[in-house]
């Protein structure tokens, strides 16, 4: 039940910045979920909470405790690591009994509590089992129960899920964050899979290139980004670059893209002539539901099909789009080089600054 | 982590004593050798006429081409054993392999001039095997010189080629062969395109060895070169001949000797890096059953070829229990030998097994230590320390030998004809093959586990020794073993450094075959032989360790 505090931190490998100007209020009992592309840092913050990296500058407290200079193995933080880490030398139990020994428990104390955490991950029974005996998601289960039997202050996870297959992927992530509900520890988890940090995070902080992009709930960061890289890396979404034409009414703009005309909210684009235009393939709708705004039509070049949704590739006078049809009939689904019309409602018309990649006129989700 | 680095930690201590290590008992001796071999003997002024005798004089120009004949020689016909035994032994289903695998590590790990000397009492001036032919009108030719040399040398060393060739074979992914043919070639044409260039790295990893160990080996061309000098036999007698001893021109020899070996090793280390894409292991290869003619064929190979390393060491065990009357074999069988081991030379015995296994506790933990900081820390002390280890891999027994003789014969470190010295170079010789090899054991070790162990609260030093530790175990005790062997049948550098007091087995083999004595010997070789052949076997058996384990030895 402990809040984590990053001010300033900066670290350097070298020439390169791996983080720069970290600034993080974690809350106690908080799910908080480091997301981000690989090498961009996320990582290297996670280890630096846990002591195995020394920040060059700026200050880390855990709840009051300033821990610059605490050691790691004072620092009282669980961490499940990706490629597991259990000491394969040693059998389940004594796993999870490592860190209550080098704490100088009395033996029954460790009993239970090394008894408790094996239940909380469903591993009960297992406990002279040898890590060689057990599958990757068993594996992962004691090193979750190995971190969380220490009562650590924060559990911290390092992509403690890229390892497992999809199916097991999804029951773990749900399992870890009904535990961590259930203790009320505070956590933070490091992901480079948007889903996954959709799902199970309480806030994300989307990381890159060692620089905190934007933190937010799920929602928000989904909705509403705040710059043209949390657009793309979290969900999918279509790009383009576009000219301005005039301001009209009701608070919308001409803007084109070589043939393609769309009418796009105007603010924050004064004074530009250009932009980045972005759509998600979801917030198309079919012609038929639409008042008729940004009505588009183009060839079908491919479909996927996902089960709750198609995926339509088109292409629209020379430019890629992909929509999605949701909950797909086969009848409705078009031939390839067929014509396909669809609109796109002018409020899901993101804009980004063509130079930046900043957010224009931002706030105005849906 | 960085807090406590200020403080000197374990680690620090480490770096600076395997530093001391390396400054005292091989800079500090191989600096004489150098300092020798650039001055004037009697005026101790810098001179470099030792180095023009060496290349104006034939006679030593030609100990020099005879070293290059004899490795040239004993690789290429290393591979040529090596390499079909490998491959057959992979690739086709042959009943016994494991025996056979066995015991070519036996032969390799023989005591190095067991080989030699077996031969002599084959095909030598009253050989057995000589006469036989004899009597049948067929004269064999002389084996003294350097057709013994190679053929000793041969026989005991292709195991390198055959086993590192055979561990690469295996480590090929079937589905890169599957793909080859699945794309259009033939297997021969797959053969030589896709599996070839694949282990040819490991091959010739191998191949370089042979040539190293042929190159620096001493105790063969010893017993059987008779006239025919190379460059290590050649570097004893300057250092040792009593009617003109010439120290200085041993240590040219000497360093003649290491430049050579120092090529072979810059070689052996870029073949070897060169190594990393036999790794990804999915699918094992396939191995084939043959039938008929080929597979009668694939079998007399395999089993001719070990048969015929195998046959030195059968004979030594065979002669060790015929009775003998002094120097002289005389009919029957009975312990005679042995008892007269017992009874004599007791002290000798038990030198070879204290000396050697004072070395090993030292060899281990030291080396492991090292190993320890070499594969984890990686400051510039360490990348230092790091390639300065690898000097004795360059430094041929003889030439440790010589450094030591001269360097430790005088103040501040006095240990001429102690026990402490022939320790100490057991101990030198063999130590970064157990920095190597634990260095290689904890690269395989995820950091993670030590970070594991942190993170639950272990310090640093409590997490070496409860996480890492017990991983490293059976590796660390399988290369203590393999470093017991090898400083067991050491000879080169003890050689030079023994008195009567700290004789150990090699060197009485060695002094009871120059001296005729051959049952002693026998008897003796067989120990070593029965205590190798254990060590093997304990090797394979409780450590499940693969042929790696000796190869490093």
């Amino acid at each position: 039940m402990t809040p984590i505090k990053i001010v300033g931190v900066e670290k350097r490998f070298g020439d390169l910045f791996a983080l720069s100007d970290i600034h993080l209020d974690i809350a106690e009992g908080e799910f908080f979920t480091l997301l981000g592309p690989s090498g961009c840092g996320k990582t290297t913050l996670l280890r630096t909470i846990a002591g195995f990296y020394r920040q060059d500058k700026g200050d880390i407290y855990l709840g009051e405790e300033l821990i610059n200079d605490v050691p790691a193995y004072r620092r009282n933080t669980g961490m499940v690591f990706q490629n597991y880490a259990v000491f394969p030398h040693m059998t389940v139990f004594e796993n999870v009994a490592y860190g209550l020994k080098v704490r100088k428990l009395p033996a029954k104390d460790i009993e239970e509590k090394v008894m408790n955490a094996l239940k909380s991950v469903h591993l009960t029974g297992y406990e002279t089992r040898t890590p060689d005996k057990l599958s990757g998601g068993q594996q992962q289960r004691v090193g979750l129960a190995r971190a969380m039997a220490i009562e650590p202050r924060v559990l911290l996870f390092d992509e403690p899920l890229s390892n497992l297959d999809a199916k097991l992927r999804v029951e773990m992530r749900e399992e870890i964050r009904a535990v961590q509900k259930a203790l009320g520890i505070t956590a933070v988890y490091v992901t480079h899979d948007q889903e996954e940090a959709l799902v199970i995070s309480d806030r994300i902080a989307v990381v890159n290139f060692g620089k905190i992009q934007q933190v937010g709930v799920p929602w928000e960061i989904y909705k509403n980004p705040v710059n043209l890289f949390v657009a793309t890396f979290v969900g999918k979404i279509n790009s383009m670059e576009v000219q301005f034409g005039t301001a009209g009414k009701d608070g919308l703009r001409q803007a084109s893209s070589g043939p393609i005309s769309f009418s796009v909210p105007s603010s924050g684009t004064e004074g530009l002539d250009s932009a980045i235009l972005a759509f998600r393939p979801e917030d198309v709708v079919e012609t038929s539901k639409s008042s008729s705004e940004n009505r588009l039509a183009g060839t079908l070049l491919s479909t996927a099909f996902l089960g709750s949704v198609a995926s339509l590739e088109l292409d629209v006078k020379g430019r890629m789009v992909v929509i999605d049809r949701h909950r797909p009939k086969r009848s409705d689904i078009p031939q390839v080089g067929e014509t396909v019309e669809f609109a796109i409602p002018s409020e899901a018309c993101l804009l980004f600054n063509k130079e930046s990649g900043a957010r224009l006129g931002g706030g105005t989700a849906k | 982590m960085r807090g406590e680095a200020k403080k000197m930690d374990i680690w620090t201590l480490v770096t600076i004593a395997g530093f001391a290590i390396v400054i005292v008992f091989l800079i500090y001796p191989l600096f004489d050798v150098f300092k020798f071999s650039f001055e004037d003997k009697e005026t101790g002024v810098a001179s470099m006429a030792n180095w023009k005798e060496f290349l104006s004089r034939a006679y030593y120009l030609r100990a020099f081409n005879h070293s290059m004949i004899v490795a040239l020689l004993t690789t290429f016909f290393s591979a040529l054993l090596g390499i079909p035994l490998a491959f057959f032994t992979t690739r086709y289903r042959i009943r016994g392999s494991n025996l056979l695998s066995t015991l070519s590590v036996l032969a390799l790990l023989s005591p190095p001039f067991i080989g030699a000397y077996s031969w002599i009492t084959m095909l030598g001036r009253n050989g057995f095997l000589r006469n036989m032919f004899l009597t049948i009108g067929v004269k064999l030719p002389q084996i003294y010189g350097p057709l013994g040399i190679i053929l000793a040398d041969t026989l005991q060393y292709y195991p390198f080629i055959s086993l590192m060739t055979a561990g690469a074979l295996m480590t090929i992914d079937r589905s890169l062969e599957e793909a080859s043919e699945n794309l259009g070639a033939r297997s021969f044409g797959t053969f030589f395109t896709v599996t070839l260039p694949l282990v040819l790295p490991s091959l010739t990893g191998g191949a370089l060895i042979v040539f190293m160990m042929s190159l620096s080996n001493f105790g063969t061309p010893m017993i059987i070169g008779g006239n025919y000098l190379v460059l290590p036999t050649l570097a004893y007698n300057l250092f040792t001949s009593e009617v003109s001893e010439r120290p200085g021109m041993a240590s040219t020899v000497s360093i003649v000797l290491m430049l050579c070996a120092s090529v072979i090793i810059i070689f052996q280390q870029w073949a070897s890096n060169r190594r990393k894409y036999a790794s990804m292991l999915v699918n094992r290869p396939i191995v084939k059953q043959l039938k008929g003619m080929k597979s009668f064929l694939a079998y007399l190979v395999c089993y001719s070829i070990v048969a015929l390393s195998t046959l030195p060491l059968a004979v030594i065990v065979f002669y060790s229990f015929r009775n003998t009357n002094g120097p002289v074999f005389t009919n029957g069988f009975g312990l005679d030998s042995y008892r007269q081991i017992f009874f004599d030379v007791p002290k000798t015995v038990a030198n070879s097994f204290v000396y050697s296994f004072i070395a090993v506790v030292l060899i281990a933990s030291i080396g492991t230590l090292i190993g320890f900081v070499i594969a984890r820390k990686k400051d510039w002390a360490v990348k230092t320390l790091d390639p300065l280890l690898m000097i004795p891999y360059m430094v041929p027994g003889t030439v440790i030998g010589i450094g030591f003789i001269v360097a430790f014969n005088r103040k501040p470190i006095y240990l001429a004809g102690t026990a402490t010295i022939i320790v100490l170079t057991y101990f030198i010789r063999r130590l970064p093959y157990s920095v190597r090899s634990s260095a290689s054991i904890l690269k395989q070790i995820d950091p993670a586990l030590e970070e594991a162990g942190i993170n639950l609260g272990s310090p640093p030093g409590r997490t070496f020794r409860t996480v890492t530790l017990p991983l490293m175990q059976s590796g660390i005790i399988s290369g203590a073993i393999m470093s017991w062997v090898t400083s067991m049948n050491e000879l080169s550098a003890s050689i030079l450094l023994y008195v009567g007091k700290t004789m150990t087995m090699p060197i009485k083999i060695y002094l009871s075959v120059v001296d005729g004595y051959f049952g002693t010997a026998s008897a003796m070789s067989t120990i070593l032989l029965v205590v190798t052949g254990i060590a093997v076997f304990v090797v394979n058996k409780y450590f499940k360790r693969g042929n790696d384990t000796f190869i490093g030895a």
